[in-house]
Parts: C-alpha cells; structure tokens; sequence
C-alpha cells in the first residue's frame, strides 16, 4: 500500500448503503449496464439508521481514500424515520472530521431504488473527486 | 425564582437540615481536607463543617456526577457541586443513568477551578474562594486556571434544583429553580422571597471572556496534526473512566474487536504491514469524542485524568462544542431538551450532507 502518485492512483473508496433503496439503485445500475468506476467496495445496511459512525471512522482508519454513505430520502425510509436519526449521525460525525481536514473524505447522500443512474454518476463524481484528493493520509501508517 | 440570603453559619445549618429534616438521606459535597478538597458523602449532618470553606474552593478533583453515575439505590442522593458537574448529572438523567426523583441537584457558582495540584502547592495565594478579578491577579503569578474552566462559559450556577449564588459580603442566596428544589427550601424553613439574581450582564461577560479564550487555542486542523497531538497516547482509557458522560457499561474498547490481543493483533499486523502498539490510539479517541459530541460538559476531568499530559481540552471539549453549535445544545442545561441523537426535525441539516 501507499506508494502511489496523487492524482494518478484508483482510490479505495468503501461506501454503507441503505438495503431498500441505495443498495437497490446499485444493482439497478448494473442490470441496466450503467457505467461507473469499479473503485467502491458496497456494504449493505438494513437502513441509514445502522450506520454506526465508527464505521466510517474505522474505514478511513484503516487507509479507504473515500467512504460513502448512501440512504433513502427523508421520509422515504422503510423503517419511517431511520433517516432522520443518522442524518444527525452523520452531522456530527462530519464537523468532527472536519477538523482534521477528511471532510472531503465521506460523503453521503440520499438515492432511491429508482435511482440507478444517479448512482452509477454519484459513483462517478466520488472516484474523480477521491482521485483528487489523493490517497488517504492514513495509509500505509503504523496506527 | 424562591430563595433566601444566608450567611455562612445560616448555610451551614441550611446544608445539615437537608440530612437532618430528611429531604435526602445522603449528601456528596466537597470538604476540607488540609490545604485541599474532596468530595464526601455524608449520612450524618455532624459532619459537615464549615461548609463555606469547601464548597466554593476552586480546585477540581474529579467530576461528581461521575462519583454517583449509575447507582441503583432507592435512597435520595443530594449532590452540592460546580455547574460542570451538576450538568453532567443532567444529561446522565437524560441518559437514564439516574432517576431525576432520586436526586437533588444542587449548584454553586464557580469562577474556575485550579487542579487539585496547583490548588494544593498555592493555597496559601489562592484561599477559600476566587473572583475573576482574583484569578487574573493570580495569573500575573504563573497561577492559572485549568484550560477547561478558561473556556468554560457556564461558570454561574443557574442549573439544577437548587443553586447557591455567592451574595454581598460573604452571604450567598439559596434560591429553588425547579418545585423539587422550593419544596426541599421550604421543609428547611427558610423564609423564602422572590429572588431575582440579575445575572444577565455578568453571564454574558463572562461568555464573552471564555469564548475569546477558546478562539485563542491551537485548531488542529490536519490529521498529522491529530497524530502529534496524540502520539504519546497510551490507550490507558482514564479519561474515559473520568469521564461522567461516558456511560457504558460494557465500553467498545474493553470487547474483542476494540482492544485486539494476541492472534487478532497479529492478523491486523499481516494485513497492514506493522500496526502501532497499544493499537487503537486514533480509534478511541475518534470513536470516544463522537461518543460524547453532544454530552460532553467540557469540565475537563479527561485532561485532569491523562497520565501523559496530554492537553484533553482541546480535543474534548473544543470539538464537541463544534458539534453541539449545530444542534443549539447546550448539555445539561435543561433536563426536559431530549439529548440531540434521540430526536430529529423532518427538515433540517441537508447542508450537512454532501
Ligand atoms: S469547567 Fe466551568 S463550572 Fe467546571 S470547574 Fe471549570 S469553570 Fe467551574
Ligand atoms: S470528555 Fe472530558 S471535558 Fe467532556 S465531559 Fe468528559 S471528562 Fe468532561
Ligand atoms: S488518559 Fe491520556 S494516555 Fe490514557 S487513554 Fe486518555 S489520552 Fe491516552
Ligand atoms: S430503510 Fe433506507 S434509510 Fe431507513
């Protein structure tokens, strides 16, 4: 790990995405032969509401140049409000990060199951902007 | 609000009543122990000496609400201590770590607080008591205030059920704030008035002071900064157990997959080539702070607990407030606000992700 030039490396990037709705967009996007870069290794949660912080917090840890997270729109959950719970989640969990700079590490966003295009350029924009950004600061470092 | 002007030997009387009339059947408050202070918990009102001498002394030894977190006693606990505590004790209400019936609150004022260290070695220049006019005097001295109570913004006792405000000419005023707290007065047949103890300016000034303070700290900014930061980290988790907000009872980082031995280690090292010993210095850490984001008092007993020195309060208390900013939470300051994660409005934060 770690040997790559900024800008010029395929970033890791692992994503957490809701089971109905971002998870279904993922695979829509796929049967429907949308393109988008192989970088995101997808984790399925049965909702937003799982995304424990630490999860991201271990991923970016661990050397992922990216993390996502993906769920239904507010007030499309399937559990009613599991959203607005992690919306807060992740609000806190991102001014934490955001001072030390891996804000422009995790992003989130809401697609629905309907979505596969939005997913496969979501998909698109994140590997560019990652690739950007350079490898993680995390990798390759004794922790 | 209800209340009474009382001497010392009047407060005195009035602390003993509260054990003595049966408005609770124990009592943790700080004492006097030689040129320091501790915290006691005390059954019988013979016990309580000059109170006065103790009560406002500021030196921070531990957090009390940490002292009685998770009880599980029928008995009604009194607890007499400086705001940072008492709302620590509020949010562990909120937390459903105690009962709000089972305790009596009780506030004092406070104008910051010197380590139990540096209050011990200059009791002879710092006394009983500060004023912020003391406390600047002092620091001309190289005598300062923990970081924490320098930024602390929330100095005057204006939570709980009852406060202790400092008066003119060494009396405080006793005032109720909530009906738990005017009953708990009456049965000590104070003669209770309205007490209206106008603070505003003062509050404000003193928020004004402190935030200036907490402009003026380092920002970490970057994780190389974070890395130096932490790096003499020994992953001993003191600050977590001094911690009153951090409630687990079975922390993350005492389980298997938050502090790997052995085979599990050795995987790890595989995987990434050499991992840092003892493992998981970064992990607490960030893990812990969003644990506490929007609980933490900022009192600082982490920094007070760390065996390394290393400077808590700019990671605990200074990032946390960020994160309590966008919700408009100020922790403990009223028990009936649910604590942010548990609730949510439909339409809010949309700026927060992207
Ligand atoms: S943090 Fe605030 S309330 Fe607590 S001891 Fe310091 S100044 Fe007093
Ligand atoms: S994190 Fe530190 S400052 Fe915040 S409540 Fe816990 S001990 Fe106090
Ligand atoms: S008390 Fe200090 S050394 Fe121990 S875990 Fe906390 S920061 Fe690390
Ligand atoms: S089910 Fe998708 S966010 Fe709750």
């Amino acid at each position: 790990m770690g040997e790559e030039i900024k800008g010029d490396f395929e970033p890791k990037i692992v994503g957490f995405t809701c089971n109905w709705c971002t998870y279904a967009a993922a695979d829509l996007a796929g049967t429907s032969r949308k393109k988008y870069p192989p970088n995101s290794r997808i984790i399925r949660l049965m909702c937003s509401a799982r995304l424990d912080p630490m999860f991201v917090l271990k991923a970016l840890l661990n050397g992922a140049d990216g993390v996502f997270f993906s769920g239904c729109h507010p007030g499309e959950c399937h559990y009613i409000k599991g959203n607005f719970y992690a919306r807060r989640r992740i609000a806190a969990l991102r001014t934490i990060l955001q001072q030390f700079g891996l804000d422009d590490r995790f992003k989130s966003y809401w697609i629905s199951a309907s979505e596969g295009e939005k997913f496969a350029n979501t998909m698109k924009t994140q590997s560019e902007e990652v690739k950007k950004l350079g490898p993680s600061p995390f990798r390759g470092k004794i922790l | 609000m209800k209340g009474a002007e009382l001497n010392s030997e009047d407060l005195e009387g009035a602390l003993k009543g509260l054990l003595g009339k049966g408005v609770v059947d124990c009592l943790v408050m700080p004492h006097r122990a030689g040129k320091n202070v501790s915290y006691m918990l005390v059954k019988d009102a013979d016990k309580i000496e000059s109170p006065a001498s103790a009560i406002f002394a500021p030196s921070f030894s531990v957090n009390a609400a940490n002292l009685i977190k998770g009880w599980t006693i029928k008995e009604k606990v009194g607890i007499l201590a400086k705001p940072c505590e008492i709302r620590a004790a509020i949010e562990l209400i909120k937390l459903k770590q105690m009962e709000k019936e089972s305790v009596l609150l009780i506030t004092v004022d406070c104008a910051g607080a010197y380590t139990n260290q540096v209050y011990a070695e200059h009791y002879a220049d710092i006394g009983d008591e500060v004023d912020s006019a003391k406390i600047k005097e002092l620091e001309g001295k190289g005598i300062t205030i923990r970081e924490s109570c320098a930024i602390c913004e929330n100095k005057l006792a204006a939570v709980g059920d009852i406060i202790i405000a400092k008066g003119a000419g060494g009396n405080v005023v006793v005032a109720g704030l909530t009906d738990m707290g005017v009953d708990a007065l009456s049965a000590l047949e104070l003669s209770l008035e309205d007490k209206d103890l106008e603070r505003a300016a003062e509050k404000e000034k003193i928020a004004a002071e402190a935030k200036a303070k907490l402009d003026a700290l380092p920002q970490m900014g970057s994780v190389e900064a974070l890395e130096e930061f932490l790096q003499d980290c020994i992953v001993c988790k003191n600050c977590r157990d001094m911690c009153p907000v951090c409630y687990c009872k079975e922390c993350f980082f005492e389980l298997p997959l938050g502090k790997p031995t052995g085979g599990d280690l050795l995987n790890l090292a595989e995987l990434r080539g050499a991992i840092g010993l003892p493992p998981g210095q970064l992990f607490y850490h960030m893990t812990r702070v969003y644990h506490v984001s929007t609980t933490c008092v900022g009192c600082g007993a982490c920094e007070d607990a760390c065996p390394k020195d290393i400077p808590l309060t700019r990671f605990y208390p200074v990032i946390t407030k960020k994160v309590q900013d966008i919700f408009e939470y100020v922790p403990g300051k009223d028990v009936e606000e649910p604590l942010p994660f548990t609730a949510y409005e439909e339409e809010e934060l949309e700026d927060k992700l992207r």
